[in-house]
């Protein structure tokens, strides 16, 4: 039987995505300047691409625990750019197991349905 | 290194490395990601994978400049071993891919990073960029 993972939601503040630069070093403006992220085509500032992926490693660890931290694997597409205020939802579709591997499909869509990151994540099945 | 000494990610060619960085994910520093990620799991004594690779994001920045306009559009991560907190790691980075299109560069950039003993977590992070001035 294969492990059910549940799906993360998180609404994300232009507060977060300023901790999460000084957490990450990453202080792009287009992130945490909101006079300079409005003149760019965005219109206003982006939450980082690597910030919204947290979701799907914070599912999945949920989810595997720590097979997931050493033998977890992620390929993901940055769709669309995540706003302050959009609330994220994480989320893995139906398992399929090949051997020891279980993959599965998964995303990260805000509020309106918007697919912001899509792609897939694997894990090696415990021993 | 300031910015204004950095390249432009889209004038470095394939296969070129960047200088390599070692340094040590504190506990403190694994808790202020958590905190700002808003992940409340229990990591125990090792570091989400992703906090490692965030961080060699933001290293390579010290190496490379970013021109307005480059979007990384795509993320690969592979979990070899746990990432151990507060042990001295190193971090190793390299152009995998390069190819240029209409004037705008898409770089594939490869990061490794290990313990004295092994690789921990590869990743391979796709960055779109203006093309360089020639």
């Amino acid at each position: 039987m294969s492990t059910p993972v549940a799906p993360v939601m998180r609404t994300l503040t232009q507060a977060q995505l300023h901790a999460y630069a000084d957490a990450s070093g990453d202080h792009n403006p287009i992130h945490v300047d909101p006079a300079f992220a409005a003149t760019t085509p965005f219109g206003g500032t982006i939450a980082h691409g690597m910030l919204v992926l947290t979701l799907i490693g914070d599912m999945m660890f949920a989810a595997h625990g720590p097979a997931w931290l050493a033998s977890g694997r992620l390929k993901v597409r940055f769709k669309a750019p995540t706003r302050p205020g959009d609330t994220v939802t994480a989320s893995a579709g139906e398992a399929k197991q090949s051997g020891e591997v279980t993959e599965y499909a998964v995303q990260c869509a805000n509020q309106r349905g918007e697919v912001l990151i899509e792609g897939r994540a694997s894990v090696l099945a415990p021993a | 290194m300031t910015a204004a000494a950095r390249t432009s990610i889209s004038a470095f060619p394939r296969g070129h490395e960047f200088q390599a960085t070692e340094f040590r994910l504190s506990q403190p520093d694994v808790e202020a990601y958590l905190e700002a990620t808003g992940d409340r799991n229990a990591y125990g004594d090792a570091a989400p994978p992703l906090c490692a690779v965030a961080l060699a994001l933001s290293a390579l920045q010290d190496q490379i400049a970013l021109p307005e306009g480059s979007l990384h559009t795509g993320q690969e991560v592979d979990h070899l071993a746990l990432v151990p907190v507060g042990a001295p790691l190193r971090m190793t980075t390299r152009v995998a891919q390069r190819s240029e299109r209409q004037g705008i560069v898409i770089s594939v950039i490869e990061f490794e990073v290990s313990d004295a003993a092994t690789v921990l977590v590869r990743a391979r992070s796709t960055i779109m960029a203006p093309g360089a001035a020639r």
